[in-house]
């Protein structure tokens, strides 16, 4: 047994799991291990009883006490040759653990000591390994396993499970129907036994196929988590004034009178010309007092019509999202990314040195900066004040990985093999119908961390915020009645800060007068309505309070409002700003994005004779007050709830479970018990009836097919070109129109050493592509 | 010659989540079949130990 080093700074770790099926299991850990060949760990903990261990607990520390525990040797690491980032090892001797159907987990420490002098040799060694905090990368690669994330890989083990069950259990069946004596019968199901081997098999293939198929993935979001950012083309200019249609209203010098007139745009066609404008016989007939808005007149270009050029929403174009796909394969910052655990006050000081997982000092270390490796601290000293023996049990990691990097296959001097890519674009020209697309698109693909339905408020309901951003209550006060009261109905817009909605409902308890309290000095009068006066001659006087709104004039409201977005973004409603009515002239945007171009009501008419002069409903803010969301329509793709069902499922498989080992011992002929079995077997078969159903739930999700209409898909196939190769293929590809709106997902794949994909391809991206539909 | 790649407007699929849960289900399906028959079997077994019961009752009170 190894000598205890420390009872309180061993690092233990839990849910350590290992495979079923092997002579020698691999065991897979949540954190990087740091075990090296030889090394010896005790295990603590165990659930099983082929790989069995029994630490002491110690209340006091709250932790395993160290060197408790049986004892085993490492017999690999991470492979051949071992790896300091490894996660899975395997121990010396043989552990058959085809029937060990526990959960298979364990815990354990490391017990191997490090020679002292080992240690202080790699204290001392060069501290020249000064190292830059990282910058912040945009668009992340990350790695992507079908079948191993969100919902759909709860389904897949579950699956899995199933098989494997069945499997086991079919080795009992034909001894189980020599009991139940029904041999005629047992003639005719023998083909169902093997069928159902054979679809076990199949079934355990394709998720091991599955599993195996690791991508890197990266996407390129310009609506939600905002990893590239969406330009929104407008420019500032002064209002101009519009007819009722919307055309924009000139000032023609009338050379005979020396008068401007008003002339529309366009009438006669061609009006105004540059040379016009230029010369200055033609200005724009501005908004009075003037007032900069987004998609006013544009002196620079004064002859195109602003508002026919802007767009409501950020647009982001394809042929942005594919320069994003080109660039983040040069992405400096886009390397894997380690950043600093638990608080900062107990992680090293900054300038302190730190380790990395071979024990070699860095400096620079700053706790709020992100770098590259694994790094440690030196660890505690022994109790009795000695130096560390053992640097790897001694030390913690002071910074876990948070991102992989992007994939450097050219990079990687080692890596021989292909790689390939698949290009996913969704691009349409008007922004609805982008969204449409994105929402069906997103459904699919929930087993990408971004698009899983899991993640609360996820990018589809931030799009359709958008669209249609949710209601707010806005409270004005000093309505003027005078020009006449809001309605459900009116659309109102402020007249600062550009914020736009339409009344959707006004509350009539809250519409009361508005408290307008003034204060006024009057003289103080006698009886006989003579001024009194003090001994020195001087006329009294008090202060007295004076309703200013004695007939309502001034009305106090709450409106619920449903926001309109301005050309530049939503804006909200500030207490203090004046809202007045507005009326549509004419309409904004271009393409399928046509909106309608609210002004203030009668703006223009000003100058005007009185008569003809139009007056908008005016109030002030007073504030904006928060309103509760409305509930989301289900079903949603979560609605399904197969999260609800799987722990269900594993229940069920663990009676499946006992069941198959109660046929092994079906040797008793009792009533009682043949009667349980049966129960049993009508029990299971209502579950399995059960999970039929929620599979067809699941299947009518998976029968739709994308429409193709602004999906586009490129499919890069294994070529030996390397990162350069899959940058050169996408700059190339052609037959995609430059819409305005898109986001788009680009997997990469790179050549494993094994066949897959029934022995078609070394890729994953090949897998990728024939179950996408794109080969 | 290398082929030029394009992009293509493209109906997605997700075959390999329908295959899975299509064979899942299959699976499911055939192993409630084969669930059937081994009720039936221990069914028939009951009956039988009753029938045997009763006879031997039958015979012990002559």
């Amino acid at each position: 047994m190894a000598e205890p080093i420390s009872k309180t700074d061993s690092l233990a770790h839990s849910g350590v799991i290992f495979t079923q099926h092997l002579t020698t299991p691999v065991f897979t850990t949540v954190e990087v291990h740091g075990l090296s060949v030889k090394d010896s760990i005790s295990i603590t903990r165990s659930s099983s009883s082929i790989i069995t261990g029994q630490g002491e607990f110690s209340h006091d520390f709250n932790e395993w006490l160290y060197g408790t525990g049986t004892e085993y040797i490492i017999a690999a690491v991470g492979g051949e040759g071992g790896d300091p980032s490894s996660k899975t090892f395997t121990l010396e001797g043989e552990f058959n653990t085809s029937n060990d159907t526990s959960s298979r987990s364990i815990e354990y420490h490391s017990t191997t000591i490090v020679p002292k002098e080992d240690v202080a040799a790699v204290v001392v060694e060069d501290t020249e390994g000064d190292f830059q905090a990282l910058l912040t990368a945009k668009a992340e690669w990350k790695p992507h396993q079908i079948a191993k994330a969100g919902d759909i890989s709860t389904l897949a083990a579950a699956a899995a499970t199933l098989a494997e069950t069945v499997k086991s259990s079919l080795g009992l069946a034909e001894a189980g129907m020599e009991v139940t004596k029904i041999l005629a019968k047992l003639q005719n199901i023998n083909p169902l036994l093997i069928a159902l081997d054979k679809l076990a098999d199949e079934v355990i293939k394709q998720i091991q196929d599955l599993k195996e198929a690791g991508y890197y993935y990266l996407f390129v979001d310009p609506y939600f988590q905002k990893n590239v950012t969406p330009s929104q083309p407008y420019d500032y200019g002064l209002e101009q004034l519009r007819n009722q249609a919307g055309s924009r209203i000139f000032l023609t010098l009338n050379k005979t009178s020396g008068e401007f007139e008003e002339q529309i745009e366009g009438s006669p066609s061609g009006f105004p010309s540059l040379k016009q404008i230029k010369s200055g016989d033609v200005k724009p007939s501005l908004a009075s007092p003037r007032k900069l808005i987004p998609g006013g007149y544009n002196s620079q270009d004064p002859t195109v019509d602003p508002l026919k050029t802007v767009s409501k929403f950020p647009t982001f174009r394809v042929s942005e999202t594919i320069n994003e796909f080109i660039k983040a394969f040069d992405d400096e910052g886009d390397v894997p990314r380690y950043k600093a655990l638990g608080k900062v006050s107990a992680a090293p000081k900054i300038g302190e040195d730190v380790y990395d997982t071979d024990g070699n000092p860095y400096k620079g270390w700053d706790p709020t900066k992100d770098y590259g490796l694994a790094l440690f601290n030196i660890g505690k000293p022994q109790e009795d004040g000695s130096i560390i023996k053992d640097y790897v049990s001694a030390r913690k990691p002071i910074n876990s990985k948070v991102s992989v990097g992007k994939p450097s296959i050219l990079g990687n001097t080692e890596f021989d093999g292909g790689s390939g890519a698949i290009a996913i674009i969704i691009g349409a020209p008007d922004f609805k119908e982008f969204t449409d697309v994105f929402n069906k698109f997103s459904a699919m693909f929930a087993d990408i961390p971004e698009f899983s339905p899991t993640m609360g408020k996820n990018l589809l309901d931030s799009l359709t915020e958008i669209i249609t951003p949710n209601p707010v209550i806005v409270n004005i006060t000093m309505l003027d009645t005078n020009y006449g009261e809001f309605i459900a109905g009116d659309v109102i817009g402020s007249k600062k800060y550009g914020s736009y909605g339409k009344i959707k409902s006004i509350d009539p308890n809250k519409t009361v007068p508005t408290v307008m309290v003034g204060k006024k000095q009057v003289q103080v009068l006698d009886d006989l309505g003579n001024d009194l006066r003090d001994n020195n001659g001087n006329v009294l006087s008090q202060v007295i309070t004076v309703d200013q709104n004695p007939d309502g004039r001034y009305q106090n409201m709450e409106l619920v409002v449903s926001p309109i977005r301005g050309i530049d973004s939503l804006n909200s409603f500030i207490p203090g700003d004046r809202v007045n009515e507005q009326e549509v002239r004419g309409t904004g945007g271009f393409g399928e994005d046509i909106f309608p171009n609210y002004v203030m009501k009668g703006l223009g008419s000003g100058g005007h004779p009185m008569a003809t002069r139009v007056y908008p409903k005016t109030a002030l803010v007073a504030k904006e007050t928060l309103m509760v969301l409305p509930d989301s329509t289900l079903p949603d793709f979560g609605g399904i709830q197969i999260k609800d069902i799987v722990p269900g499922w594993g229940e069920f498989f663990q009676t499946l479970e006992n069941f198959v080992k109660q046929l092994k011992g079906m040797i008793s002929d009792s009533a009682a018990f043949i009667q349980d079995m049966i129960d049993m077997i009508k029990q299971i078969q209502a579950f399995l009836e059960y999970m039929i159903k929620i599979i067809d739930e699941f299947l009518k999700f998976f029968q739709i097919t994308l429409p193709s209409a602004g999906v586009y898909a490129l499919y890069i196939p294994n070529q030996n070109g390397g990162t350069e190769g899959i940058k050169a293929e996408l700059k190339a590809a052609g037959g995609i129109p430059d819409l305005g709106y898109s986001m788009g997902i680009l997997f990469v794949g790179t050549e494993g050493d094994k066949l897959i994909a029934g022995g078609g391809s070394k890729n994953p991206i090949d897998l990728l592509a024939l179950v996408l539909g794109l080969l | 010659m290398a082929v030029q790649n394009d992009w293509k407007e493209a109906e997605i699929r997700r075959d390999d989540i329908k295959q899975l849960l299509e064979n899942t289900k299959k699976l499911a399906d055939m192993y409630s079949d084969l669930l059937q028959v081994k009720k039936e079997g221990w069914e028939n077994v009951l009956k039988g130990n009753i029938r045997r019961a009763e006879r031997e009752k039958e015979k012990q009170n002559g």
